[in-house]
């Protein structure tokens, strides 16, 4: 009659194709602020804490928790608290704390830097799902080059060894830069110090609210980034048994589809890299939100008929959010995500 | 018997999950499907049951014999216990 799921991922697949086919909000993302601790040039959001007019748009505690309240009814299981940085919210427990009991399963993105024995005592009250912290660096040096902040990286580990005290479940993901690409073997040492779980990623995309972003002077050339990925034999695999090249449906990771981003202010958007349509949930309630992101999504354009025509569209990461990020609308090339395709094409088809 | 109320029922596609709430997070390590029947009996549950009283339930719900829901009931509620779900 019952089991305990050891196979989590055949599970999530099982919710994941149900969710799709009625349209349900599955997961949710809450970017609770886009104020950071840290000042990291690859960023696609951060803001200084001191940042008023950013602080000064975030909802309420009161008014996510009521999100939350209603995003479950409509079938959310699955909810991600992100940033910016969450914790520098002074407010963070008042949200995060009536959350636990409705029945979710709770994942956070941190840095880990603001965890404190404090931060870490009330998480280990009520656990989340897990917590997810980003690693810039596998020493001071580094990992400050990259978040540009003084003290950042002790105050990191310590964040972690907090949360690893009180068995909280902890994933490094180690986001790779120009700066720090030389050391994803030593954040990878980092990880198995605790045993921890570790993913690393190298796909970049430039700030949503169209300030200046620093990317170019980060992002992985797509030679550096293949020879980063073709270490992970699954992921090489993954490419080439990728049916992305028959589809034409728009968002076929799904995002819009079973799952939503509401942004610090409120405004749902289909995720974290596509900043549209941006419908205020506090004015019209999660459901009628949800109902205008699906036509949104319905009314996105599929591939361009450039890319469908591309020999390397199976091995490409093109989706609307990519386009609009890089060329203002949902649709056609961009030229980075190009030569990664081609360059995968090259590399993965030749060593069959 | 009664459920522990650390775990709550959501319905999520046609799927029953059993999702572990506060510090049974740590306890748990992930997510409990159930089917339509155990569904049925959890959300009984939330009262002091017998088995008894249990088999006439689920008899009366379902088609089944009183001796296949019994022995069902009884092997389900063993699971329950080892998996520490009842108080």
């Amino acid at each position: 009659m019952s089991r305990l799921t050891d196979d989590y991922g055949a599970l999530l697949n099982k919710l994941q194709k149900s969710a799709a086919e009625h349209r349900q909000p599955l997961n949710v993302t809450f970017e609770l602020t886009a104020r950071c601790n840290q000042a990291c040039r690859m960023c696609y959001i951060s803001r200084p804490v001191t940042d008023s007019i950013a602080r000064n748009r975030e909802l309420t505690a009161a008014e996510w928790v009521d999100i939350a309240g209603q995003a479950k009814k409509e079938g959310m299981l699955f909810l991600l608290l992100t940033g910016g940085e969450i914790f520098v919210r002074p407010d963070f427990f008042e949200i995060y704390r009536p959350l636990t009991g409705m029945g979710l399963l709770i994942s956070l993105y941190t840095s880990a830097t603001l965890v404190t024995d404090s931060v870490a005592d009330q998480l280990a009250e009520m656990p989340p799902h897990r917590v997810e912290v980003s690693l810039y660096g596998a020493n001071a040096d580094t990992y400050e080059t990259v978040t540009g902040t003084p003290g950042s990286f002790a105050r990191c580990l310590k964040g972690i060894e907090a949360l690893v005290k009180r068995n909280i479940n902890v994933v490094l993901k180690a986001t790779i830069t120009r700066q720090n690409a030389g050391e994803l073997y030593d954040m990878q040492k980092i990880a198995k110090r605790w045993d921890l779980q570790f993913s690393a990623s190298w796909l970049l995309t430039g700030r949503t609210d169209g300030m200046p972003s620093g990317i170019d002077a980060c992002r992985l050339s797509p030679s550096q980034a293949l020879a980063i990925e073709e270490a992970d034999p699954d992921l090489v695999e993954e490419w080439r048994n990728s049916e992305m090249s028959s589809g034409k449906e728009n968002f076929y990771c799904q995002a819009g589809k079973t799952s939503c981003l509401i942004d610090p202010a409120g405004a749902m958007n289909v995720c974290s890299d596509l900043p549209a349509p941006g419908i205020m949930v506090p004015d019209v309630g999660f459901r009628e939100a949800w109902k205008e992101l699906q036509r949104f999504v319905e009314a996105a354009p599929g591939l361009s008929a450039e890319c469908l025509d591309c020999d390397a569209i199976q091995y490409c990461a093109i989706c609307p959010a990519w386009s609009y990020l890089e060329n203002g609308r949902m649709a056609g090339s961009v030229e980075y995500l190009c030569k990664i395709a081609h360059e995968r094409k090259k590399r993965y088809e030749s060593e069959q | 018997m009664i459920r522990k109320e650390s775990f709550l029922l959501q319905t999520v596609g046609g799927e029953h999950l059993l999702v572990p709430l506060g510090s049974q997070v740590m306890d748990t390590n992930g997510i409990i499907t159930l089917n339509e029947t155990a569904a049925f009996i959890w959300d009984l549950l939330e009262e002091e049951r017998t088995i008894e009283e249990l088999t006439t339930a689920v008899a009366g719900r379902f088609e089944v014999s009183r001796g296949q829901a019994e022995s069902d009931i009884t092997l389900f509620a063993e699971k329950l216990d080892q998996n520490g779900l009842l108080q």
